[in-house]
């Protein structure tokens, strides 16, 4: 049985479509990337899964119950990481996970869950003086309450610096373990590729990619990215360079430095250039990245997608 | 988006399903009662409440301590007290009430945090009689503690001093303010702007300040040139022995004039005390009716006014709540 099912999923505000047709599954135990840049419908998809802002047409279900008429359940099992909210100012972290506690009726200790997400030296502080990142590792630590069947995070890592976002991946991988499955929304690449089984990315209401990471990381052609430093460059060389059989694409970056999409021997871009006079004084070669991946899909360019 | 102007349509017009009725659950209530509570025990407001309704009444009963020995010798003021304390809770409390619930729920959309009660297994029905019952305790907290410290100073002031009437102020003035929560939980319900609610707030004031209150000039001035509908009615009364004749509006429109809840707070008070100021209005009104009261004008009527008024709008707020986007 699938996490979530979302089947032709449509939500218009009047003349503006947020969400056309959007189909996509969330398999039970996998954690699932939903990635797009922002404006894309992300919020407004996990609205509808928790029965925030109710569809214009389409049918959402999960955990195997349709989100509207079973919401309470659904959210009983489920734990959630809102975006853009703001905590209570007045109450303190211990209140907050206890308000949690008592709402869901789990038998969960604050003080472990506020170790787990790193803010027990906060616990009887008011949440009206926390940073974004301390208000981000409370609201974590209330969506883990009572072991939920599935994590809904919906850009878990605003207002975490690197470090917290990599603690924040961590406790991602270890509910995961745990049997959870994780929904996880993000407009950075990087944050996703490092744990997520799938990756959905959505653009303009639509999902444009569903795959795993390996399958998006092969759908990239021009392999690899090369980049030369040299003593001038004029058009006729870069023609040149782009009739060679391996290229796909070069451009200058400035006056001196060279990028090549090459698929096959770089050596071969490197004797174009000798042949022709130009000094080579430097070059690095690159893969190409999830980023790139993420990229072209969501810019719409045709650079690097096959 | 649909909601960002003013007072939202319904998310339903455009759904492809009907939107489902939340349930209640009484543990979710509970739960959202008491953080509400917690939340607002903690604010200024609070406390500067508590402090305002103990001055209100100390402030009341040294003036009357000061310039009413002749009231002593009466022994009625305790009355006096219950009269003019009324007199002024009955425009405080409306205002603290508003200002008490204005962001209950727009501040919380406005926000974002009702995200966080909403995620967790909480129906929209929940969080609306979460808040109101948490409000509401709030503000019946601060008049207990303020009518409770200000008992000590009003009994060695006054010296004599009637503990039931004092009650029924305390008890009256409660399910007053709760009325007074309830439509302004509900205003607060219906949009997500704290900007517009709070215009909602300062238009239910104006509508029972202002506009409630010349109604009955209105009526009177209409009555008289007998335009429309509108007429008088001529009765006969007893004053200090004197047989006098007066005129009256229609029975009607005193059903209009009572349905404020402040009207009906000021009534409502004869039910619950003895105060002589007050029995002798409703011994002149009860003349011009020839001798009894039509039924709306009773102060058990009273009583369900503002119970309706309690009810009525939360009513209608967790009917509509239930089928908008947040």
């Amino acid at each position: 049985m699938p996490a979530i099912t979302v089947d032709n999923l449509t939500k218009s505000y009047g003349q503006t479509l947020a969400l056309e047709d959007l189909s996509f599954r969330v398999e039970e135990g996998e954690v699932f990337g939903f990635l797009g840049p922002n404006g894309a419908g992300k919020s407004t998809t996990i609205n509808v899964v928790l029965d925030f802002i109710r569809p214009t047409a389409g049918e959402v279900t999960v955990l195997g119950l349709d989100a509207q008429a079973h919401s309470r359940e659904i959210r009983s099992r489920t734990g959630v990481l809102p975006e853009g909210v703001e905590t209570y100012d007045r109450l303190t972290a211990r209140q907050h996970l206890e308000f949690a506690i008592d709402s869901k009726d789990a038998d969960d200790e604050p003080e472990a869950l506020l170790e787990r997400v790193g803010l027990v030296d906060a616990i009887d502080k008011k949440a009206g003086g926390y940073s974004k990142g301390m208000s981000q590792r409370l609201m974590l630590a209330m969506a883990l309450v009572g072991e939920p069947d599935l994590l809904i995070l919906d850009e878990p890592s605003t207002g975490l610096d690197p470090n917290g976002a990599r603690e924040m991946r961590e406790i991602v991988r270890e509910e995961n373990a745990r049997g959870a499955t994780v929904f996880f929304s993000s407009h950075i690449m990087e944050q996703v590729e490092a744990v997520c089984d799938r990756v959905g990315i959505l653009r303009d209401g639509e999902m444009v990619a569903v795959d795993t990471v390996e399958g998006l990381r092969d759908s990239v052609s021009g392999g690899t990215s090369l980049r030369v430093t040299v003593d001038r460059v004029d058009d006729e060389t870069l023609q040149a360079v782009r009739s060679l059989p391996d290229v796909s694409d070069a451009t200058t970056e400035d006056e001196t430095t060279l990028v090549v999409q090459v698929d096959g021997s770089k050596t071969a871009v490197l004797s174009e250039l000798e042949d022709r006079g130009i000094e080579v004084r430097d070059f690095t070669t690159r893969e190409a990245s999830l980023e790139d991946v993420f990229q072209s899909y969501t810019t719409g360019s045709e650079v690097e997608a096959q | 988006m649909s909601s960002e102007t003013g007072f939202e349509r319904d998310a339903e017009s455009d759904s492809a399903s009907p939107s489902p009725s939340s349930s209640v659950n009484l543990e979710s209530v509970r739960a959202i009662a008491k953080k509400d509570f917690q939340d607002a025990i903690r604010s200024w407001l609070f406390w500067g409440l508590s402090f305002f309704f103990f001055l209100l009444l100390v402030g009341v009963t040294g003036t009357l301590a000061y310039f009413g020995e002749d009231i002593a010798a009466e022994g009625a003021t305790t009355d006096m007290l219950v009269f003019f304390t009324s007199e002024i809770t009955r425009v405080v409390i409306p205002l603290i009430a508003l200002i008490l619930g204005w962001k209950a729920i727009a501040g919380e959309r406005e926000t974002g945090s009702i995200k966080i009660l909403l995620s967790l297994p909480h129906s929209r029905k929940d969080v609306l009689l979460g808040k109101l019952i948490g409000r509401s305790a709030v503000l019946s907290v601060s008049l207990i503690v303020g009518f409770g410290l200000a008992a000590v100073v009003v009994a060695a002031l006054l010296g004599a001093f009637d503990i039931v009437d004092y009650i029924g102020l305390l008890g009256m003035s409660i399910i007053y303010g709760v009325a007074y929560t309830s439509i302004a939980v509900s205003l607060s319900s219906l949009t997500k702007s704290t900007t517009i609610a709070g215009a909602a707030m300062a238009g239910v004031f104006l509508v029972f300040y202002g506009v409630w209150n010349t109604l009955s000039t209105m009526f009177g001035l209409l009555a008289e040139r007998e335009i429309l509908f509108f007429d008088t009615v001529t009765y006969t009364g007893e004053f200090d022995g004197q047989e006098f004749q007066g005129e009256r509006l229609q029975d009607w429109v005193y059903f209009i004039l009572n349905i404020d809840p402040g009207e009906a707070y000021g009534s409502v008070l004869t039910l619950v005390t003895d105060v002589d100021a007050i029995e002798l209005q409703v011994e002149l009104n009860e003349q011009m009716f020839g001798g009894e009261l039509p039924f709306f004008l009773q102060d058990w009527f009273s009583f369900l006014i503002l119970l309706f008024w309690i009810v009525a709008p939360i009513a209608v707020a967790l009917y509509r709540f239930d089928r908008v986007d947040l």
